[in-house]
């Protein structure tokens, strides 16, 4: 398992997906050895819930750029990886690789070892950026076309991601699968005061509107500021933004210049165990997001059985059954996200009737227990066709 | 006894004198019952050929055709090359004595097969980065030197073709100097020298294949 970031190091949602999934996928009896990025203070080798984990000294060379940093790391995580699989005999049955960020070392592997490379594509450089404007942009487009034509399979983790992959590389269907991302209920077991914490963050008559994730224009912050005059007119509520980004500035000056200070507040990042009681505490979460290949944070916020608003965008809309497990609202539209927000605050019988729907459909459809279980039989059917191919 | 080189240039390709000179070097060693499989660059020719010399040439493209900057483009080229090395590899039935890689380019690939499949590489230096681009300090020209450092560091042999790149060698990377071999290109011991190098690197192997 090829990624560059695992915990302790964290960047985005690849992080924690590449936890669970080597978690569970251990404990379906697959092997998982996971080479990653190193981190200050993490050591170079443990085994954490029966993984293996290494990390590469990833800064090792001086670099003019991040694009350039991203294929010297994948050199020497290539290095890396090879050394360790020598050392376990090339008892390797396959690699997997996710996102662009890993994909020189997932290609070079493949050929080196001759053996079948599956790619998880998280998100693309197409999406991310909302076409193709640099140079650098098109490059790792590029990179990532690369590494989806090399693979073995491609999966993806909403229906959303199967069409847009395809049509962004021109993939053939039967190359791609849909396995979802997964979230783990048990984050949020234990029980705490529950008005004592939402005391450090709103008066006990706000109610606490949620946003997690990065301040960058994807996501959509933007529509959720411009909604929050919309909403305040109707309800008395507290807006608690957790991340950060290169919006921060301008959406700090835009709340300042409304004169909403006191119920705009920018947490910037937080750590774990506080936001896991926020997302309960919360009376409503929002994912107001343009572009969005899955929207983990939706799910989590399911999880943590708080009602969810969310743009009917990407992955999003198929989490999300309308009216039945969270409000969808129309992507970049204030008004509509204003809607959405103020009808889950006005109605608490149901905000509870989606919290409960949802808690439910999490269970059923998002078990990392059953991804787990999906991702090792696509193991299995690549390992069916290579022992056929002349590579064997 | 059966090779790979790896060079970024070789006819028609023609950038520096590099080309000619791992040209000629191919032809003599298959002359002298070598058998020599060159990995190279070409813009529009690809795949697999037999030279008329009985040289046998993989031409790779880069699968990623735009590009910031040189570093980047050679950075995705290498895991073609270690596509087209694998190929080679595997076709002789995994019975590869040496790779010879020339300059910088592609050192990663040398690299990775070498801790792959065990296959050991000498790296052979036409230039420096530090000659290429005095007072080369900025960040890109460092990445160029750590990927030298890196060939330097992994290479069982290190081939420079006079004393005074030698010394810049020792000078600049700080290479214990009984790793460096110098050879007369143009003398009459050099296809000798260049087996004795070779077979040494291999670890002894027969100098004829």
């Amino acid at each position: 398992m090829l990624s560059w970031e695992y915990p302790p190091r964290v960047i985005g949602g690849i992080s924690p997906h590449i936890y669970f999934l080597s978690k569970h996928l251990v404990q379906q009896d697959v092997k998982v050895y996971v080479v990653t990025c190193d981190f200050p203070g993490a050591p170079a080798h443990e085994v954490i819930d029966g993984v293996e984990v290494y990390r590469i000294d990833s800064y090792k060379n001086p670099s003019p750029d991040f694009a350039t940093w991203v294929y010297l790391m994948n050199m020497n995580m290539q290095k890396e990886t090879a050394v360790l699989t020598r050392k376990i005999a090339d008892k390797v049955d396959v690699f997997h690789a996710h996102d662009w960020l890993v994909a020189n070392a997932g290609i070079g592997l493949k050929h080196v070892f001759r053996k079948p490379l599956l790619v998880t594509m998280h998100s693309t450089e197409m999406g991310r950026r909302d076409g193709l404007h640099t140079t650098t942009e098109k490059m790792i487009h590029e990179t990532e076309a690369w590494l989806t034509y090399e693979a073995w399979k491609v999966i993806c983790c909403s229906d959303y991601m199967v069409g847009h992959v395809r049509y962004v590389y021109g993939l053939p269907i039967d190359k791609l699968v849909m396995v979802p991302n997964g979230v783990n209920i048990h984050n949020y077991d234990g029980d705490y005061d529950r008005d004592a914490f939402r005391r450090k963050f709103a008066l006990p008559e706000e109610k606490i509107v949620l946003y997690v994730g990065r301040l960058v224009y994807e996501k959509g912050i933007h529509v959720l500021i411009n909604a929050v005059p919309k909403i305040l007119n109707k309800v008395n509520a507290k807006f608690i933004i957790v991340g950060s980004g290169y919006m921060k500035e301008q959406l700090l000056n835009i709340v300042r210049s409304m004169g909403l200070e006191h119920k705009v507040l920018f947490e910037g990042f937080m750590d774990e165990a506080t936001l896991l009681r926020l997302q309960q505490a919360a009376d409503v979460a929002v994912v107001p997001s343009l572009f969005e290949p899955f929207g983990i944070v939706a799910l989590e916020a399911m999880a943590a059985q708080s009602p969810i608003v969310v743009s009917d965008t990407g992955g999003l809309s198929e989490i999300v059954e309308h009216d039945v497990t969270g409000v969808k609202v129309y992507p970049n539209n204030p008004d509509s996200l204003a809607w959405g927000i103020t009808k889950v605050l006005q109605d608490d019988g149901f905000a509870n009737f989606i919290r409960q729907n949802a808690y439910r459909r999490v269970q059923e459809k998002y078990d990392w227990e059953k991804i787990a279980i999906q991702t090792k039989r696509i193991y299995e059917g690549v390992l069916g066709e290579y022992s056929k191919s002349f590579w064997a | 006894m059966r090779i790979i080189i790896f060079s970024w240039e070789y006819p028609p390709r023609v950038v520096g004198q590099l080309s000619g000179y791992v040209s000629v070097l191919s032809t003599e060693l298959v002359n002298n019952k070598v058998e020599v499989n060159v990995v190279t660059y070409d813009d529009s020719l690809r795949g697999l050929a037999t030279e008329p010399s009985g040289v046998k040439t993989f031409r790779v493209n880069n699968p990623v055709k735009t590009h910031i900057g040189v570093l980047t483009w050679v950075l995705t080229l290498n895991q073609e090359v270690e596509r087209a090395a694998a190929n080679f590899y595997y076709d002789a039935k995994k019975q590869i004595d040496l790779i010879d890689v020339f300059d910088w380019h592609f050192v990663p690939a040398a690299v990775t097969l070498k801790n792959a499949i065990g296959v050991p590489f000498v790296f052979s230096v036409e230039s420096l980065e530090d000659h290429r681009s005095p007072n080369a300090s900025t960040s890109y020209n460092l990445a160029i030197k750590s990927i030298e450092w890196l060939a330097f560091f992994e290479a069982e042999k290190i081939v420079v073709k006079s004393e005074w790149m030698k010394d810049e060698v020792t000078r600049i990377y700080n290479v214990p100097s009984d790793k460096i071999c110098v050879i007369t290109p143009d003398g009459e011991s050099w296809i000798p020298d260049m087996l004795q190098i070779y077979s040494s690197a291999a670890g002894g192997r027969k100098l004829e294949a």
